[in-house]
């Protein structure tokens, strides 16, 4: 291999790592907006909201690395294959920062009252447990190139899911005190951010199965539910 | 670098050039000693030739058949008419043969085949070999059985052509050669067969460097004496040849020989009249065959 | 690794789209489709062989250069035979108009069909071969004569009837080269730039009516704007006919071609020849995006070779 095509590998791998590492930033940021929802931190919020920033700029890098490789390397085939998929993640992780800000957002509105149900707000802590795993696991997914890792991710996503119906069923039986609808509320919106992040991260095991088979196959499609994958072992 | 390298690395560059200025033009000045001995020896022979003969010049002489008693009278007629009828029929002779044989050797000899290598090696050889052995063949075999010709103007050119049929051969060659393989690919790739495209291709693209080997060959025939003195050519005769199949016939350096070699200087002169002569024709043939390579000399 | 060689895309390209007689039956598949056929790609089942070769082999001296190959050619697409130095794609497609048959020392062995009928078989005329199956090389090789008689030179040499001056003007015009030339019929073909001597070429290819063009490297050895224009004039030229092209250049490859066949050089089993093989044949945009086989992947990406 010659040095100029060399030089190509190696600037896809580091375009790799950098977008990969904004799954360790979302990681981070979501840490920070749970425990802002857990201790009603409005300080530790507005610092979530301002650190977005740092997924912003890791989204503007990648997306011109991107650029720059397709324009001046011609990429084809299976580094063709991934840095179409770096495109999409790079999406998702500025879509999941945005989620956290959402849910930063969400505390100073709800106040420094306690929360008026235990098990709704518990119900979103492990909703934050499994949303966390899933981005780092996205993250070991595509880094591995596992397709069985990623197919793995829609079980932990079926669980979220089930979660956020549970906290909306309790939302509505919560009561008729404005005060605490207003609260549940809230922590409904929150409970969404969370769930719209295991989306995001299945759409990252998504791309890993392109990048590996070179074909697109949704795993769970809201409009064709029998073609989910069946994961390895079933 | 410092001030004191790079004076140092200009003295080297100047002692260098020195030095090598005096090799340089020790070595030009033996080039053109060497030019120098080639031209002044012809000089010389040119000079003493023009000076010996330049007076005997004239259209009477290029008119006059020779004569035994009267060198005032002598001219070279028969001679000039016998050497451009040989060189004809000599051409005539060498193109198609050595322009075939060089078509086989190029186009169709499997080199693996051991007959064909012998054919290579052996033409080289005979361009080698003395006229007077030419001389010899065509007595042997063309003046006398199986051909039986006699001495005749076409037995003349044939031992002539023999003599300068390798030349033509290796020019053809060359020039068969020269044409690239991406012409004889692209009319096979047309469709063409293997003849057709020696016939329209190759041919006419090699054409200007066989002509151009087909003068410089009869230039060297012209000049040929042994062979034509060994198949019993007259030195010089009363008439010109009427036709081949004449016995009646000579050649300019037969006639020069014999106008040469008389007693009588006063025929020496008309021999140093016809030396002239010859080499007229000699520089229009060659002339001839510059042009035509600079006119027509295919540039691939 | 599965074995693509010998199957064929056609089989291929229903496993791995979802198609089900013919119709896809995924998203997936419809998108394929749709995208192939922009490129005037025949969708499965309308493809047409023109060309069978099987287990084709070539041989110097005893010397296998090429072996095994065995894949059909289609009817008006542009074929591309790409790999590296020495693996024989230079070889194999002289095959298809019977060129190595000028080589005494070269050996053809398995079956090369045309139109059904064997192209070795006893029976056929290599000069009609040739008439049916042109062929550009890769210098531009123009006739040392006028641009008229070059193109008219096959024509003659085939006996073909009619009237030569339409003949030649109706070549011209196929090879994009008609409004260039038009005024100078007679000049020297030396004349002319690079670019026109190599569409030149084309249009002689052109006037002896053709099927198939085969073009070894045509534009290695043209500028960039010439390569476009001749590049231009072979997706014209795939309405009426057939191409095969040998290049080096694989974004050429992938921008004009239908089907990509792979060749790579590779020790033998007696470990004693390097010879070449076809990897893998099949759709370029499948060989570009989503090859099948590792060796395909490595070439195209430029890791190797």
């Amino acid at each position: 291999m010659d040095s100029n095509r060399q030089q190509f590998q190696e600037e896809l791998r580091q375009l790799e790592v950098s977008a990969l590492g904004g799954l360790d930033l979302v990681a981070g940021s979501l840490d920070r907006a749970l425990e802002t929802v857990q201790e009603r931190d409005i300080e530790l919020a507005s610092m979530v909201i301002a650190d977005d920033d740092r997924i912003d700029g890791r989204y503007l890098e990648v997306h011109q690395g991107i650029l720059s490789l397709l324009a001046l390397q011609a990429p084809v085939a299976g580094d063709l294959r991934v840095v179409a998929a770096l495109l999409h993640v790079i999406k998702h992780v500025e879509r999941m920062g945005d989620q956290c800000v959402n849910m930063a957002k969400m505390v100073p509105l709800a106040g420094h009252d306690p929360p008026k149900d235990e098990e709704l707000l518990q119900n979103i802590g492990r909703m934050g447990e499994l949303a966390r795993s899933l981005v780092i696991q996205s993250g070991q997914a595509f880094q591995r190139r596992d397709v069985g890792l990623a197919v793995d991710l829609v079980r932990q996503d079926d669980e979220i899911d089930r979660l956020n119906k549970a906290c909306f069923r309790r939302a509505l039986e919560i009561g008729d005190d404005p005060d605490e609808r207003e609260w549940a509320m809230h922590m409904m919106l929150i409970a969404r951010c969370l769930e719209r992040i295991g989306d995001n991260c299945v759409d990252i095991g998504e791309q890993t199965a392109f990048v590996v088979t070179g074909l697109f196959r949704e795993f769970e499609d809201a409009s064709h539910p029998e073609l989910a994958p069946q994961p390895p072992g079933a | 670098m410092s001030v004191a390298e790079a004076g140092i690395a200009r003295l080297a560059v100047e002692r260098a050039s020195r030095g090598q200025q005096v090799k340089d033009l020790i070595f030009r000045a033996a080039l053109l000693l060497s030019l120098g001995v080639g031209f002044i020896t012809l000089g010389v022979l040119l000079v003493d030739v023009t000076l010996d003969g330049g007076s005997s010049l004239s259209w009477d002489f290029i008119t006059n058949f020779p004569s035994r008693i009267s060198p005032e009278r002598s001219g070279v007629q028969s001679a000039v008419v016998g050497t451009l009828l040989l060189m004809v029929t000599t051409a005539l002779f060498i193109v198609p043969v050595g322009v075939a044989t060089a078509i086989y050797l190029e186009e169709y000899a499997d080199r693996d085949r051991w007959w064909n290598r012998l054919i290579e090696v052996n033409i080289q050889n005979l361009a080698a070999v003395p006229s007077v052995v030419y001389g010899l063949l065509g007595l042997a075999f063309i003046v006398r059985a199986p051909l039986s010709l006699g001495t005749v103007v076409l037995a003349g050119a044939l031992t002539l052509g023999l003599l300068v049929l390798p030349v033509v051969i290796v020019v053809a060659r060359e020039a068969i050669r020269a044409v690239p393989s991406s012409i004889r690919e692209g009319s096979l790739a047309l469709g063409a067969t293997h003849w057709q495209t020696i016939w329209k291709q190759t041919l006419p693209g090699s054409l200007p460097g066989i002509a151009t080997g087909v003068i410089l060959a009869l230039s060297r025939a012209i000049g040929e004496t042994a062979p034509l003195l060994v198949i019993g050519a007259a030195l010089f005769t009363r008439f010109n040849p009427n036709d081949v199949t004449s016995d009646q016939f000579t050649a300019l350096p037969l006639t020069i020989l014999r106008f040469v070699t008389d007693a009588d200087s006063e025929y020496q002169t008309l021999g140093a009249a016809a030396i002239l002569v010859l080499l007229a024709i000699l520089v229009v043939m060659n002339a001839g065959a510059v042009y035509l390579r600079n006119r027509y000399e295919q540039k691939w | 690794m599965q074995e693509h060689v010998t199957q064929d895309p056609e089989e291929r390209q229903q496993e791995t789209s979802g198609r089900v007689d013919g119709v896809p039956s995924t998203r997936e598949g419809q998108v394929q489709t749709q995208a192939l056929e922009a490129k005037g790609q025949k969708a499965t089942g309308e493809r047409k062989p023109i060309f069978g070769l099987e287990k084709v082999g070539v041989a110097y001296g005893g010397v296998p250069a090429v072996r095994e190959v065995d894949f059909p050619i289609y009817q008006h697409q542009i074929t591309a035979l790409i790999g590296p130095s020495g693996c024989g794609k230079s070889t194999l497609i002289r095959c298809l108009n019977r060129m190595n048959d000028l080589i005494p020392a070269a050996k053809v062995t398995g079956k090369v069909n045309y139109h059904g009928e064997d192209l070795y078989g006893s029976d056929v005329d290599p000069v009609q071969v040739r008439k049916r199956i042109g062929m550009v090389f890769q210098k531009p090789n123009p006739f040392p004569k006028s641009i008229y008689d070059n193109i008219a030179f096959g024509p003659r040499v085939l006996g073909q009837k009619g009237d030569m001056d339409e003949i030649v003007e109706s070549a011209l015009r196929r090879g994009a080269l008609w409004d260039e030339v038009k005024d100078r019929l007679k000049t020297n073909a030396f004349g002319m730039s690079g670019g026109q001597q190599q569409r030149l070429c084309i249009a002689r290819a052109l006037a002896t009516d053709p099927d198939v063009i085969l073009m070894d490297e045509p534009c290695s050895a043209l500028d960039p704007i010439s390569t476009g224009r001749i590049e231009d004039l072979m997706l014209e030229l795939r309405e009426n006919y057939s191409i095969v092209i040998v290049t080096h250049n694989m974004q050429q490859a992938a921008r004009v071609s239908n089907m990509t066949a792979f060749f790579t050089v590779e020790l033998d089993e007696d470990e004693k020849h390097r010879t070449g093989r076809v990897v893998e044949y099949d759709d370029t945009e499948k060989v570009f995006t989503n090859p099948s086989d590792e060796r395909t992947e490595a070439y195209v990406t430029g890791k190797v070779g």
